[in-house]
């Protein structure tokens, strides 16, 4: 039944992977200043856990940005960039940076080593290094999808293999439901790669947090805020004559409203995405935080009653998270869902072309054709 | 410090039956019209969630104060 999809959009999941590969680039920029600001967090991170070692959980730890990325086989340093007054410098780790002699760490904090603070610090951390995963894999897997739709599978014969139906059935729940849901139809299919890439980059770092030592992206303000502004570049773009009528002069109003009006329209631009990039990010976190919590109930037991309760109740704690968890995967996914959705509800306004005089008539149509209020 | 986590506790109860009426209601217009009219379900649904995404929003921009809060950012 999904057979005439792709034999009339030439190959779209070819887009799809072309515009990750965009995206993940495109990322690059802007989640590289999203690493500079991880990474004053993360020094801060360790700072604290310096001061309470002895807790046996540390929370914050779960969730900051590092320098870092944690593997069964122990801990990967990843490298520091730094530019500092025009300069860059470049080391592996943190620990050859402060080595080497060029920097001095202060408080958690590094600077030069005549205490000039870093001008813009390009590091790549933990959490740049899961959202590059996740572009990664989205990219690789459409890549796979297009070239067995370039060879007919899935095009002359049912798609084979679990992976290429979930791979469908996603695409086509996307681009059916979601993206010419809400934005028309015939503009549709130039935005089909860029929100199915971006649900899908989404969905593979609210599931890569889920893995043990890997850490949550998408649980760092700075990586949702970065996909929240492709959204926001992305709606301005193709915003129509419509749209910006409807912000700067909005059509049907008294002059005196305008000057309320056109403010409160402005805020909403910007308040749009801002709502979108806390939602996510909001989502991930708890979820991150809850599950580590309640983990920890095992460790304040132990601490309040003794060994065996806290052994005791570990029963209740691990099957409550094994809950969780399930729940986890399902909002992993349904927050991907969200923003994607969101995001189509955005463009899908700015593409607007909407006239007021024909927006009476509508009204009125529906009051004679209804029975009930007739 | 201690007011902080006072004010953080009781913020979140707040926002936790904010958000619950508000979702509560979606749920049940929801599955009222989908009573209703149940040919139209799958469009409810997905107003529904599109509605429900915006409360959590406000709700969750609601936790994350709470959060700092708690931990003292707000000083």
């Amino acid at each position: 039944m999904f057979r005439h999809v792709f034999v009339s959009q030439s190959l779209s999941p070819l887009k799809v992977a072309f515009v990750t590969l965009l995206v993940l680039f495109g990322s690059f920029g802007v989640g590289l200043s999203a690493s500079a600001t991880g990474v004053a967090n993360a020094s801060d991170a360790d700072a604290a856990e310096t001061e309470e070692s002895s807790s046996p959980i540390d929370v914050m730890g779960k969730i900051a940005d590092h320098d870092y990325i944690e593997s069964p086989f122990g801990k990967v340093y990843l490298p520091r960039i730094f530019w500092v007054d025009g300069q860059f410098y470049t080391y592996s780790s943190t620990k050859k940076a402060l080595t080497s002699g060029d920097f001095i760490e202060k408080e958690g904090v590094i600077y030069r080593a005549d205490e000039t603070p870093i001008t813009i610090d390009l590091s790549i951390t933990s959490h740049l290094v899961y959202v590059w995963l996740g572009f990664i894999l989205a990219l690789l897997i459409s890549l796979w999808a297009a070239s067995r739709y370039r060879r007919g599978i899935g095009r002359t014969s049912a798609p084979k293999g679990a992976l290429h139906n979930i791979y469908e059935i996603l695409y086509l729940f996307i681009r059916d439901d979601v993206i010419q849901g809400y934005i028309p139809k015939e503009k549709a299919p130039r935005y089909t790669p860029l929100l199915f890439s971006m649900f899908m980059a989404i969905a593979f770092m609210n599931l890569f947090g889920l893995l043990p030592w890997a850490a949550t992206a998408t649980a760092d303000l700075t990586v949702t805020a970065t996909l929240a502004f492709v959204t926001f570049i992305v709606t301005q773009a193709s915003g129509t004559k419509t749209y910006w009528g409807h912000i700067f002069n909005f059509p049907g109003v008294p002059l005196l409203v305008k000057f309320i009006l056109t403010p409160v329209e402005i805020l909403g631009l910007f308040t749009k995405p801002l709502a979108l990039c806390f939602r996510l990010f909001a989502n991930m976190l708890s979820g991150k935080i809850m599950i580590i919590s309640i983990l920890g109930l095992i460790f304040i037991f132990t601490e309040l009653f003794g060994a065996t309760v806290g052994i005791g109740s570990s029963v209740i704690w691990v099957s409550l998270t094994a809950v969780l968890y399930g729940l986890k995967v399902f909002v992993a996914l349904l927050q991907a869902y969200i923003f994607t959705l969101l995001s189509a509800v955005f463009i899908g306004g700015a593409l607007e072309e909407h006239h007021h005089e024909e927006h009476d008539v509508e009204h009125d149509d529906v009051k004679v054709m209804d029975p009930i209020n007739a | 410090m201690e007011l902080g986590l006072l004010a953080a506790g009781i913020g979140a109860g707040i926002i936790a039956i904010g958000a619950g009426i508000g979702i509560g209601m979606i749920g049940k217009g929801a599955v009222e019209s989908i009573a209703r009219q149940p040919e139209a379900s799958g469009d409810i649904r997905g107003a529904m969630i599109l509605t429900a995404a915006f409360i959590e929003g406000v709700a969750l921009i609601g936790a994350i104060i709470c959060i700092l809060l708690a931990l003292g950012v707000g000083g």
